[in-house]
C-alpha cells in the first residue's frame, strides 16, 4: 500500500465553508502538488512536506464529506477527496511522509507523535482532571512545552503501557468436546465448526493428536482431511460404540491414533505423579493393600464397583476428559505458539521440567511440614508493637499527628540528647548492629519499640506537617479555615509551583537548548510568585496569619530557585565577558 | 507446653491446646493405666492425632522401666506420612526440653514397592511385581547361586546390607518412607529390610492397618512385636469392613485358570527336579514326615505371605500323608480345582455354610477338612523347594490355597455364597464364588489377646456402644467428645428440596428422576458461584456420579458450573485420581477455585483431607446406602442379627450414615478452619437417619436447617461465609475457654474446674 506517490482527484479549499476548487492532487514522500483542473485558477499549490505540521481528517460515517486537513504555520491546506478509500490512501502516505519529516528535522521541530501515544495522552488527561488542570495551565499559558510536560511525566506512559501487554489470556474453561455436531437433519451429514483457538485448544488436551498433526499433516494428509478424521472418531466416540469404533479403527490406522489412550499423557502422569504432595499420594496406598489382591477380599459385596467391561482401548470417558480439561485450564496456555509451527509438545513439556528432583523433595517436605502444624494452637503474635499497615497514607499521618504532638517536647528532648553521639560513635553502634544482625539474623527488635515510635514519630512530624497544612481532609487544618475560592486558588497554585520547580530544577546545568526553557520557566515562576503575593496581600486580615503560613513555603521555594537563576546568569554573564573583554 | 496429667508429664508441641484435647489425653492415660482398650470419639479438626502421640510418648518418658512400644495403624500411606511428619514435630520439641533421653526410633513400614531404592525392581508395574523382582534378586537360593556365579544379577543394596550385618542400623529418630529410601540410598542398604529389621527395635512404628489384621501380612511382619504394646487404630470407622476383607476370598474364572497354568507348570517342575535333583523332593518329603511344615527359621527374604488363617486356629501339626508327596499334593490341588470349576458353573445364587461346603467336597472330590487346612502351608513348602521365584505368576494358585485354607479351618462366621453374574449387570455372565467372613471380631481378636492397649479412634465411631459388640471386646473406656467451638465454623445444612420446591433424593426409584438430577445441577451451580476456593462434592456410587455428570453436561449445566470453577473428578484409575487431586490443590491455592467430584466409601473420602480453602463446602448427594441387594451384605446382615442382635435397618442406616460423616468430616481440621456441609437428600431430615450422625454435627445442625431448598441454603452459605470472614478472638473470649494456655491449664486443674466445662 505505501507507494511512494498518490495521485487522486479532489477539491482544494482555503476555508472550510470554501466550496473548493477540483483539481488533481498528487503526493508524493516529499512534497504535495495541487494542480487545478481550472489552468487558470490560481490555487495552485506545491509544498513540501516539511512545512506541513500535521494532519486530520473526517472520520468515516460522520455526516461530513472525506476531508484531508494539513496543517501549516498559518493555516491549514483541505481536501476534499472523492471517496473516503482515497482520503485512507493518502492520509497514509501523509502518515508516512510527516513522520519521515519529522525524524530527519527533530531537532528544529517539535517531535511527530504517533496516533497511539497522542491517544494515550489524551486519555490520561481525561482520565486524571488534576493532570488535565495542569496541562491547561503549563502547557496553553506557554510556560512548557507539550513535549516538555509529557517527558516528565514518562513513567505514566511507560506504566500504562507496561501493564498493558503483561497479562496472558488463559483457556477458557469450557470443554473443547462441546464442539457439538450441527445437523440440519435432512442428509447423513454433520458438520463440524473449528476456529484456529478450538484447535488450538484440541492439540493442548490431546498431546497423541498434536502429535499426529505433526506427523501427518502435510506429508499424509491434508490438513481438512486431518480434521475429518479427527471428528469422526471424535463422532464415534460420542455415539460410546465400543464395537464400532474397534472396527473402525481396526480399518483405518489413522483414525486409530485418535480413539486409543493417549500415550503421551499416560506417561506423562506416570512422571507427575512422582512428583505429587505425598499427602495425596493414592498410588503409593496400593502398596500396602492387601485385601485388593487379585481375588483376595470381597469381591461383589455391593459396595464395590464394577467397571463395564469396555473394549480395552476405548473408553476414554467423560470424566477422564474433564480432569484433563481442568488440568490445561490451570497450566495455562503454555506459550504464544504459531498454530502451525511444528513444535512438539513433548518439547514444551520437557522445558517445563527442568527443576531438579532435589529442590522438589525439599519443597514436598517443607509442604508436608507445613501442613501439619496446628495453626490456631501456636502461640500468637503478641509482639510489642502493632503491625505497620499503612492503607491510606494521609490518615495516617493524621493520625500519627495527635501522637507527635503529644510527645513532642520529650520526644525532641530525647533526640537532642542523643544527637550529641560523635560520628565514631555512632558509626560504631552501627557495625555492632550489623554485626549481631548477621550472627543472629533479624529476629528481636533492635531498639525497643518505643524508642523506634518517638523516633518515628519525630521523623514524620515534619512531613506530616507539611502534608497536613495541605491536607484537603484534616479536620482542623488550616485550609479549612480559608474560604473555598483561596483554598482552591492555593493548591492549584501549590501543584503548578511543584511542576514548574521540578521542570526548572531538571534543567540544570543549564544547555544551550534548554536555555530558553529555563528563562520561561523562570519567567513563569516569577509570576506565580506575584500571584502568591498577591493572594498574601488580598486575604482577609484575620485569615492572613494562616495564609501566610501556608503561602510561606511555597514562595520560599520559588525565591531558591529564582535566588539560583540569578546567580547562575551573573556567573554566565561574568564568564561570558571575560573572553570578550581580554582577547 | 508442658503439663502434669496425673504422675506424667505431657509434652505438646504446641503453645496452646484444645480443652477436648486435654480431656483425650486424660482418657488415654487412664486406658494406659489400666493396661487395657479404649474406644474414643473425637471430632475431626481437633488435633487427635498430635494429643495421641503426645500422650503416648510422654507416658513412655515418664515410665522409662516399663518401656512401651507404640504400633500407630494407618489407613492409607498418605497419613502414614501425616503421622509421621507430626511426630517429628513433637520428637523434636521433646528433644528441645529432655535432650538426647528423650530420643526414639520412630519408622514408616511399608510394602517394597514404596520403599525399594533398586531401579531395576522398582520398574515394575504393580506391587506383586515388585515383590517377586525382588524375590528374584534376593531369594536366598538366587543368593547362593549368585556368590559363585557372578553373571547371576544380585541385588547390590541388600548385599550390602547383608554385609553390613548387625552394625546395619537406623541411629534414633523419625523416619518417613522418604527418609528410608534416603537413608537407604546414602549407605546402600535395602531400606525395606532394614525397616523390617529396625520394627522390632523401635520405639513407634507407623504402619497400615493390614500389617496387623491381614493374617497373611501380620505373620510375617508383626509376629515378634512384644506384648507391651499400644496399638493405636486411627480413622478406625471402618475398621469392621477391613477385617472382614482380610479373611475373605474369591474365585473366578480367571483364578480357575490361572491356578490349572500354576499348576502345570509346578507340575513340569516337579518332573524336572525328579530327573536332576531328587534329593532335594525327598529331603522336603522327610522334613514333612517329621512334622515341620516349613523349615523352622526362613530367612527373611524368603518370606512370602503368611498363612490366611489366624496363628492360633493353625495346627500345629504334620501335614497329613496323602499331601507329603509333590505330585500327590499337586493331584490334590486339580481335583479341588476342577470341583470349584463345577461349582461355578452354576444358573442360581448359592448360598452354602463352610460345613456344607465340606462335606459337599469330601463327597465329589474326596478331599477331607484335614487335607484342607494343610494346603497352604503345603503350597509355601512346594514353592520353596522348586524354588519358584516369579511369585506374582502363582498368585492364582495362592488364592485356591487360601480359600481351601480358610474353609477347612473356620465353620462358625464364613459363608460361601456363589453367584452366576452381578445382578446390576445380569448380561455379562461373570460368575464368582465367594468365601465372606462376617464377623469382624475373628480378625481383630489375636490383636486384642495379644496387646496390653488397643487404641481405637476416629472422628465418627457412632453410635459408639455399636463397635464394642461388632469387635466383641470390653474396652475399659469408652468415650465420645464434642468439639467446643470458638465460633460455629461449621454448618451442617439439610436441604431436602431443589430450587423448584420438588424434593430430591437419591432413593432409587427417584435417582434417575430429571427433576432431581436437575435440581442437583442447579444446587452445585448456585453454590458455586458463591463459595470461594475448593468444593467438593460426594455421590453414592460411581456409577451414580457417572451418570449425573454425563447428563449435567448433555443439558449444559456443567458447562455453567465450569465457567465458575474448574472440575476434577475421582476416578477408577489411581495414578489419575491422584494428579486429579493435585491439579485440585494447585488450583484452589492459586485463587481460580475447583470443584471435586467423589464418591462415598471412595478411596479420596476414606484418606485425604480438604481442610482449610481446599474445601470450604461439602456436599453430599444423597445418603451412601450399601448396595442392598447385594447377597453377601444380606448373608452378613443375618449373621448380625443372629449373633449381635443387630437390626438389619440399624445396621444400614449406621453404616451409610458413618460413610456420610466422614465425608464430610473431611473438610475441618482445626478450630480456625470453617467449612459447610450440605446434606443433600429429602431422607436426611427423618430423625431416625439423623440421629445417627456423630454428635458434633448435630450439635451444629439448627432446627432452622433441617428441611432447607436451594434458595434457603445459598441464602444461608451467604451468610455464613460473610459471618466467617469477620476477625474473631481465638480463645474464646470470657465464656468458655476453647483454647488453653499453659496459665490457663494449670488454673483449671488446680481449681478442678476443667471436667465441670468439659461434661
Amino acid at each position: 500500500m505505501s507507494s511512494s506517490q498518490v495521485v487522486k482527484r479532489a477539491k482544494y479549499k482555503t476555508t472550510v465553508k470554501d466550496p473548493g476548487t477540483p483539481g488533481v492532487l498528487k503526493l508524493t514522500q516529499e512534497k504535495l502538488l495541487f494542480r487545478p483542473n481550472d489552468r487558470t485558477s490560481n490555487n495552485k499549490l506545491d509544498v513540501e512536506f516539511r512545512l506541513i505540521k500535521g494532519h486530520k481528517h473526517t472520520k468515516e460515517g460522520s455526516n461530513k464529506p472525506p476531508w484531508l486537513n494539513l496543517t501549516h504555520a498559518q493555516g491549514s491546506y483541505i481536501f476534499e477527496l472523492e471517496s473516503f478509500s482515497d482520503l485512507h490512501v493518502c492520509r497514509e502516505l501523509v502518515g508516512i511522509a510527516l513522520s519521515k519529516h519529522a525524524e530527519a528535522t527533530k531537532a528544529i521541530s517539535e517531535e511527530q507523535l504517533s496516533a497511539a501515544e497522542m491517544t494515550q495522552r489524551i486519555k490520561l488527561l481525561q482520565e486524571d482532571s488534576k493532570l488535565q488542570k495542569l496541562h491547561k495551565e503549563l502547557v496553553a499559558s506557554g510556560k512548557l512545552t507539550e513535549s516538555e510536560f509529557w517527558a516528565t511525566k514518562k513513567k505514566l506512559l511507560d506504566h500504562n503501557e507496561s501493564s498493558k501487554s503483561k497479562q496472558r489470556i488463559g483457556f477458557k474453561n469450557s470443554l473443547i468436546f462441546d464442539t457439538k455436531p450441527t445437523s440440519d437433519g435432512r442428509i447423513n451429514q454433520v458438520k463440524f465448526q473449528l476456529t484456529p483457538e478450538i484447535k488450538y485448544q484440541i492439540f493442548a488436551l490431546k498431546p497423541a493428536v498434536h502429535q499426529a498433526f505433526l506427523n501427518f499433516v502435510p506429508s499424509k494428509m491434508s490438513e481438512v482431511d486431518f480434521w475429518n478424521k479427527y471428528f469422526k472418531a471424535e463422532y464415534l466416540h460420542s455415539t460410546k460404540n465400543a464395537v464400532a469404533a474397534a472396527a473402525e479403527a481396526a480399518e483405518d490406522e489413522d483414525l486409530a491414533v485418535f480413539l486409543k489412550d493417549d500415550e503421551i499423557l499416560e506417561m506423562e502422569a506416570r512422571k507427575k505423579v512422582r512428583r505429587v504432595d505425598p499427602t495425596l499420594d493414592m498410588e503409593a496406598d496400593q502398596g500396602d493393600d492387601y485385601t485388593h489382591l487379585p481375588d483376595h477380599g470381597i469381591f461383589r459385596d455391593g459396595s464395590k464397583e464394577i467397571s463395564e467391561a469396555h473394549h480395552p482401548l476405548y473408553r476414554r470417558t467423560l470424566l477422564q476428559d474433564l480432569n484433563r480439561q481442568g488440568a490445561v485450564v490451570l497450566e495455562g496456555k503454555t506459550l504464544d505458539m504459531e498454530m502451525e509451527h511444528p513444535k512438539t509438545v513433548a518439547e514444551i513439556l520437557a522445558r517445563r521440567k527442568q527443576e531438579s528432583d532435589g529442590l522438589i523433595e525439599e519443597e514436598r517436605r517443607n509442604r508436608i511440614s507445613k501442613m501439619t502444624q496446628i495453626e490456631d494452637l501456636q502461640a500468637q503474635d503478641n509482639h510489642p508493637y502493632a503491625p505497620l499497615c499503612i492503607k491510606d497514607p494521609r490518615e495516617y499521618f493524621d493520625s500519627q499527628q495527635v501522637n507527635a504532638v503529644k510527645t513532642l517536647d520529650d520526644s525532641q528532648a530525647g533526640m537532642q540528647v542523643r544527637c550529641n553521639l560523635g560520628s565514631v560513635e555512632a558509626y560504631d553502634s552501627l557495625r555492632t548492629s550489623i554485626s549481631k544482625i548477621k550472627a543472629t539474623g533479624l529476629r528481636d527488635p533492635l531498639i525497643s519499640p518505643e524508642v523506634a515510635l518517638k523516633v518515628l514519630n519525630g521523623l514524620t512530624k515534619n512531613i506530616s506537617n507539611t502534608k497536613y497544612h495541605l491536607g484537603k481532609s484534616s479536620q482542623e487544618g488550616v485550609l479549612d479555615m480559608l474560604p473555598n475560592t483561596t483554598k482552591d486558588k492555593l493548591l492549584d497554585h501549590w501543584v503548578c509551583s511543584q511542576e514548574l520547580l521540578r521542570h526548572f530544577w531538571s534543567s540544570y546545568p543549564i544547555t544551550t537548548p534548554n536555555l530558553n526553557k529555563t528563562k520561561r520557566l523562570k519567567d513563569a515562576i516569577s509570576q506565580l510568585y506575584s500571584k502568591l503575593e498577591e493572594i498574601k496581600v488580598s486575604a482577609q486580615s484575620d485569615l492572613r496569619h494562616q495564609v501566610s503560613l501556608v503561602v510561606h513555603p511555597m514562595q520560599q521555594a520559588l525565591d531558591a530557585a529564582l535566588l539560583h537563576y540569578d546567580a547562575d546568569i551573573k556567573k554566565r554573564n561574568a564568564r561570558g565577558s571575560k573572553p570578550n573583554g581580554y582577547v | 507446653m508442658k503439663f502434669e496429667i496425673e504422675d506424667i508429664t505431657v509434652y505438646f508441641p504446641y503453645d496452646n491446646i484444645y480443652p477436648e484435647q486435654y480431656s483425650y489425653m486424660v482418657e488415654l492415660k487412664r486406658a494406659l493405666d489400666a493396661k487395657g482398650h479404649c474406644l474414643l470419639e473425637m471430632p475431626t479438626g481437633t488435633g487427635k492425632t498430635i494429643a495421641l502421640l503426645s500422650l503416648i510418648t510422654s507416658y513412655v518418658l515418664s515410665k522409662p522401666h516399663s518401656p512401651l512400644k507404640l504400633l500407630y495403624c494407618t489407613r492409607t500411606v498418605h497419613e502414614m506420612e501425616k503421622t509421621l511428619a507430626e511426630l517429628r514435630l513433637l520428637h523434636d520439641y521433646q528433644l528441645l526440653h529432655l535432650g538426647p533421653a528423650a530420643k526414639i526410633l520412630a519408622l514408616g513400614l511399608s510394602s517394597r514397592k514404596n520403599l525399594c531404592v533398586n531401579s531395576r525392581v522398582l520398574a515394575a508395574e504393580n506391587r506383586d511385581s515388585v515383590d517377586a523382582g525382588c524375590r528374584k534378586l534376593t531369594a536366598s537360593w538366587v543368593r547362593a547361586l549368585a556368590a559363585e556365579n557372578p553373571s547371576v544379577p544380585a541385588c547390590e543394596f541388600f548385599e550390602q546390607y547383608e554385609r553390613a550385618g548387625s552394625s546395619a542400623v537406623l541411629p534414633p529418630g523419625v523416619y518417613t518412607l522418604q527418609d528410608l529410601r534416603v537413608f537407604g540410598k546414602e549407605k546402600g542398604w535395602c531400606p525395606y529390610y532394614l525397616a523390617r529389621h529396625m520394627v522390632q527395635f523401635a520405639n513407634v512404628v507407623v504402619y497400615s492397618y493390614q500389617y496387623l489384621l491381614d493374617p497373611k501380612v501380620a505373620g510375617i511382619i508383626s509376629k515378634e512385636m512384644q506384648k507391651e504394646s499400644v496399638v493405636v487404630f486411627d480413622e478406625a470407622h471402618n475398621i469392621d469392613n477391613v477385617c472382614i476383607e482380610a479373611l475373605s476370598v474369591s474365585v473366578r474364572r480367571q483364578t480357575i485358570e490361572g491356578a490349572r497354568r500354576n499348576l502345570t507348570r509346578m507340575r513340569q517342575e516337579v518332573d524336572k527336579f525328579k530327573a536332576t535333583d531328587a534329593g532335594r523332593l525327598r529331603a522336603e518329603y522327610n522334613r514333612l514326615v517329621e512334622g515341620l511344615a516349613l523349615r523352622g527359621d526362613l530367612p527373611s527374604t524368603d518370606a512370602w505371605l503368611a498363612n490366611p488363617a489366624l496363628p492360633d486356629d493353625i495346627l500345629k501339626e504334620a501335614v497329613p500323608g496323602n499331601i507329603r508327596r509333590a505330585e500327590h499334593f499337586i493331584h490334590v490341588l486339580r481335583r479341588l480345582v476342577q470341583y470349584l470349576e463345577g461349582r461355578l458353573e452354576t444358573e442360581n445364587v448359592e448360598k452354602e455354610s463352610p460345613v456344607g461346603f465340606l462335606v459337599s467336597i469330601l463327597n465329589h472330590a474326596g478331599i477331607d477338612q484335614k487335607t484342607l487346612k494343610f494346603c497352604y502351608d503345603r503350597l509355601h513348602s512346594l514353592m520353596m523347594t522348586l524354588e519358584i521365584t516369579d511369585t506374582d505368576e502363582f498368585l492364582h494358585i495362592q488364592t485356591i490355597c487360601d480359600f481351601a485354607t480358610l474353609v477347612g479351618t473356620y465353620a462358625r462366621g464364613f459363608s460361601i455364597i456363589i453367584e452366576p453374574f452381578d445382578e446390576r449387570m445380569p448380561h455379562i455372565p461373570d460368575p464368582v464364588l465367594q468365601l465372606c467372613c462376617h464377623d469382624a471380631s475373628l480378625a481383630i481378636k489375636p490383636v486384642f489377646e495379644r496387646f496390653q492397649s488397643v487404641v481405637i479412634t476416629s472422628g465418627t465411631l457412632s453410635p459408639i456402644d455399636l463397635y464394642p459388640r461388632l469387635l466383641n471386646f470390653n474396652p475399659v473406656v469408652s468415650r465420645s467428645f464434642t468439639m467446643s467451638l470458638t465460633r460455629d465454623c461449621i454448618c451442617p445444612m439439610v436441604l431436602t428440596r431443589g430450587s423448584d420446591q420438588l424434593p430430591v433424593s437419591t432413593k432409587f426409584d427417584m435417582r434417575s428422576d430429571l427433576g432431581v438430577v436437575r435440581n442437583y445441577g442447579r444446587l452445585l451451580l448456585e453454590m458455586a458461584s458463591v463459595v470461594p476456593d475448593g468444593i467438593v462434592c460426594f455421590f453414592v456410587s460411581y456409577s451414580y456420579m457417572d451418570g449425573i455428570v454425563n447428563t449435567w453436561n448433555e443439558t449444559g449445566i456443567l458447562k455453567e458450573i465450569m465457567q465458575h470453577k474448574l472440575v476434577f473428578i475421582e476416578t477408577q484409575d489411581v495414578v489419575e485420581t491422584t494428579l486429579a487431586l493435585d491439579n485440585y490443590r494447585k488450583a484452589c491455592d492459586c485463587g481460580r477455585g475447583a470443584i471435586f467430584f467423589s464418591v462415598a466409601r471412595g478411596k479420596v473420602a476414606e484418606g485425604i483431607d480438604f481442610d482449610r480453602h481446599y474445601g470450604r463446602l461439602v456436599i453430599m448427594f444423597g445418603v451412601p446406602f450399601q448396595y442392598t441387594l447385594s447377597k453377601i451384605l444380606l448373608a452378613r446382615l443375618e449373621y448380625l442379627r443372629d449373633t449381635f442382635q443387630i437390626k438389619e435397618g440399624d445396621f444400614l442406616t449406621f453404616d451409610a450414615l458413618r460413610q456420610a460423616a466422614q465425608c464430610v468430616g473431611r473438610v475441618i481440621r482445626s478450630k480456625a478452619d470453617y467449612g459447610m456441609m450440605i446434606f443433600a437428600d429429602k431422607r436426611y431430615s427423618r430423625h431416625d437417619k439423623r440421629s445417627k450422625l456423630p454428635g458434633w454435627i448435630l450439635s451444629h445442625l439448627h432446627d432452622a436447617h433441617l428441611n432447607l431448598s436451594t434458595d434457603m441454603a445459598l441464602h444461608i452459605a451467604r451468610e455464613f461465609l460473610r459471618k466467617m470472614a469477620q476477625p474473631y478472638d481465638k480463645t474464646g473470649g470470657t465464656g468458655r475457654k476453647t483454647l488453653l494456655s499453659q496459665e490457663d491449664l494449670e488454673k483449671m486443674v488446680v481449681e478442678g474446674g476443667l471436667n465441670d466445662m468439659l461434661y
